[in-house]
Parts: C-alpha cells; sequence; structure tokens
C-alpha cells in the first residue's frame, strides 16, 4: 500500500479552514503565520511566505532573468494584475518556463504557510494577487504534497533541527562522490547560512534547500547539529514504591508486636 | 508558446502511450500529468520516477567534467547544461522515456513517458519529447 492510499485512509487536515473554503469554491486570501495562500473560486492560485525566495528571486538570482526585466513588468503590468502574463509575452520568459517556475513556487510556500504549530488563519475575502493567472492548483492536492513532504523530510534524515540551524559542511570521505548540485549549495555554506538563506543565494525553492541539506547530512557531507540534551535525571525509584504491592499484614502485625514489646 | 498540459496531451498523442507526466526530481512532486500511471497514481509514480532521475542526473559516471568545474563560481550562474538527455527503462510490458527539460533557471524537471511495449516506438518518442522539452522553455 502506497503512502498516499494510507493518508487517504485516515486523512489528517493541513488546515481545516483551508478545507472549507476550498468547499465554499472562496475567493480571497488566506492569511497565516508563516505564509499566504491566494485562492480563486477554492483553488489556489498563489502562494508566498516569507521564509521562501519568490518567484522573483527564483528566475532572476537562480536564472537568467535580469532583474531590470522583472521590475519593469511589476512596473507596466502589476497595476492591471497580470505580471506573469507580461513576462511571457514580452519575451523576457517561456509559458512552460513561468507554469514550471510558478507552481515551484506555490507548493514551497504552501509548505511552510501550512506548516503545524503556527497561530490563527485570517481570510480576506476577494483579494488577489498581482501575479496573475498562471496555474491553478486544487487546495487537496496542495494540502497532500506538503504532507507528503513532511514525511519526505523525515524520511530522508530525521533531523528537524538542521532545518534551522547554520549549515555546517565535513570534508567528503576518500571517494565519496560530491554532485554539482551539492558542491554549488556547500560551496555558499559558511558555517553562518542557514538552509532558508542558502536558498535565497542559489535562488532554489526553500524547501529543496531542506531536502538538500537532510541528503548531504545523511551522507555526513553537512554536521547534523544535535539539540542539547535535556538532562535526563530520572532517579529510578525503588521497587517498592513503584510496584504497588498489597502490605504484608503479618509482616506488619509482627513489626508492631515487637516494637510494643521494646518499650 | 505551450503549456504543460499542452505538452503532456501532444505527448499522450504519441502511438502506445498510455501515461505522461512533468515531474520534479529533487521534490518527486508531479507539476503535471495525463492519461493512467502504472500503479494507478501518478503521485506515487512521480516519486519513484524522481528517484531514478535523480540519481542519473546527480551520479558523477554520467556527468561530463564541466567546463567551468571551478567551484563557488559566480552566483546566478546558469547553463550548467544538463549532462543527461534522457533515460529509458523497458520493461516486459512497457517502455519508460524519462526526458529531462533544460530551463533558464535552476530547476529539476523532467518529462516521464510511459508507453506500451507492443504499440509504442521507443525511436519516435525519444525525438517527439525532445522537441516537447524543448518547446516548454521556447519563447
Amino acid at each position: 500500500m502506497t503512502a498516499a492510499q494510507i493518508s487517504g485512509l485516515a486523512p489528517v487536515a493541513v488546515s481545516p479552514l483551508l478545507t472549507r473554503l476550498a468547499a465554499e469554491r472562496a475567493t480571497g486570501a488566506l492569511l497565516r503565520d508563516r505564509g499566504t495562500l491566494f485562492l480563486e473560486d477554492g483553488r489556489i492560485v498563489h502562494a508566498e511566505s516569507p521564509a521562501t525566495p519568490g518567484l522573483d528571486v527564483l528566475l532572476t538570482t537562480g536564472g537568467g532573468l535580469a532583474p531590470e526585466r522583472w521590475r519593469e513588468a511589476v512596473d507596466r503590468a502589476g497595476a492591471r494584475r497580470q505580471v506573469a502574463r507580461f513576462l511571457v509575452d514580452s519575451g523576457g520568459l517561456a509559458g512552460g518556463e513561468l507554469e514550471i517556475c510558478h507552481l515551484a513556487a506555490i507548493f514551497d510556500a504552501a509548505f511552510f504557510a501550512l506548516s503545524p504549530g503556527t497561530g490563527p488563519s485570517r481570510f480576506r475575502r476577494g483579494a488577489t494577487h498581482w501575479i496573475g493567472s498562471v496555474r491553478s492548483v486544487p487546495a487537496a492536492a496542495v494540502e497532500r504534497e506538503t504532507r507528503r513532504r513532511r514525511e519526505l523530510l523525515d524520511a530522508v534524515w530525521p533531523y528537524p533541527l538542521l532545518d534551522t540551524s547554520p549549515v555546517v559542511p565535513r570534508a567528503a570521505a576518500p571517494g565519496q562522490t560530491v554532485t554539482t548540485r551539492q558542491r554549488l549549495l556547500l560551496a555558499r555554506a559558511d558555517g553562518v547560512r542557514t538552509p532558508a538563506d542558502l536558498a535565497w543565494v542559489l535562488g532554489r525553492p526553500a524547501f529543496h534547500t531542506l531536502l538538500d541539506v537532510r541528503r548531504l547530512a545523511a551522507a555526513g557531507l553537512v554536521e547534523t547539529p544535535h539539540a542539547p540534551v535535556l538532562a535526563p535525571v530520572e532517579t529510578p525509584l525503588p521497587d517498592w514504591i513503584t510496584q504497588t504491592q498489597s502490605p504484608d499484614v503479618a509482616l506488619l502485625r509482627r513489626l508492631r508486636d515487637a516494637l510494643e514489646a521494646s518499650l | 508558446m505551450p503549456g504543460i498540459d499542452e505538452c503532456l496531451l501532444e505527448a499522450m498523442a504519441l502511438p502506445g502511450a498510455r501515461g505522461a507526466a512533468l515531474v520534479d526530481w529533487s521534490s518527486g512532486l508531479a507539476l503535471g500529468t495525463a492519461g493512467d500511471s502504472p500503479v494507478g497514481d501518478h503521485e506515487t509514480t512521480a516519486a519513484e520516477t524522481a528517484e531514478l532521475a535523480r540519481a542519473a542526473a546527480e551520479y558523477e559516471s554520467f556527468a561530463q567534467p564541466a567546463p567551468d568545474s571551478a567551484p563557488g563560481g559566480a552566483p546566478g550562474e546558469t547553463g550548467l547544461g544538463l549532462p543527461v538527455e534522457d533515460l529509458i527503462v523497458t520493461t516486459r510490458t512497457g517502455y519508460h522515456v524519462l526526458r529531462f527539460v533544460e530551463t533558464s533557471f535552476d530547476s529539476s524537471v523532467f518529462l516521464h513517458l510511459w508507453l506500451d511495449r507492443t504499440d509504442g516506438n521507443l525511436a519516435l518518442a525519444r525525438h517527439r519529447l525532445r522537441i516537447l522539452a524543448e518547446g516548454l522553455v521556447l519563447r
């Protein structure tokens, strides 16, 4: 049985509010602590999170788009909310590339926006994003993928502390392969930058960087930070306290008798 | 200016095509799917083919020495050039062709086409997938 089938049997709502908004085919912006999801007729059309590089960074830092072209698109088409279309029509980007990059950005931002433990959500009905319409994905697909990504990270190397700690490279073992993509990441890991910082520097999605760092740590090419051990001072109690036994009445009687006799 | 859906529909028009998907090999996410999946679930197939593609894309034996292999080149350097063009897996009942897509930004995507062994034409499929992969990034 696949993981998808298992999670299908026991669906755990990543965000009950998102599920409800999708069901009522709502349009607007779902604001959460770590990001915002934009909905149109209940489908997710865009997402952004302060934890992830946006489309602009992915296309300029991580790609060949000149920052001036991005700014020109925002200036000229931002007001009519057609920045994406403008980029393609002006020849800055291929239509397929825009879709690929935009989908990557949606799932990346949604992963952080839907992360557990974030505070209350608000929904601003009717709000739209200036990027304009590119592609939309069903909210259920985004929730499913977010869940799968959480499981994937832990399946690779179950040390969540890596996600927020500075990335400290380790020397490769003799004969160990370090791939081109890994070398690019390790070359920028200066012992201060966290995976999120590296995502911005490399112009890659933040989740991809988290995953790469976990894979590198699993391969021993990055230090795995260890949580300060919360001193497990758990002095074991003697058995006569923990194991409740019925008192030995005969013994108690003899003790009492002996004490009375000695008085 | 074809998009993901048009690209997958065209792939499905090939003789013997049973399923197609555009997959991100770094994360295992299916960006788009068409037709059937060999296991009845496109997401599972995407995750599995992504592992195969990642190995091919990253293992040194398949990578030519890059001309600018100096570590830590200029940030934002692109055009690394994909060392691997495609992967072919032949099974008893079908063919799987995985064609890497080169984009103008740092990405990790490939087209996966599943063909029937008797009706599929591997040479035609490889040729067509190359054109489709180039069409995705054509301005």
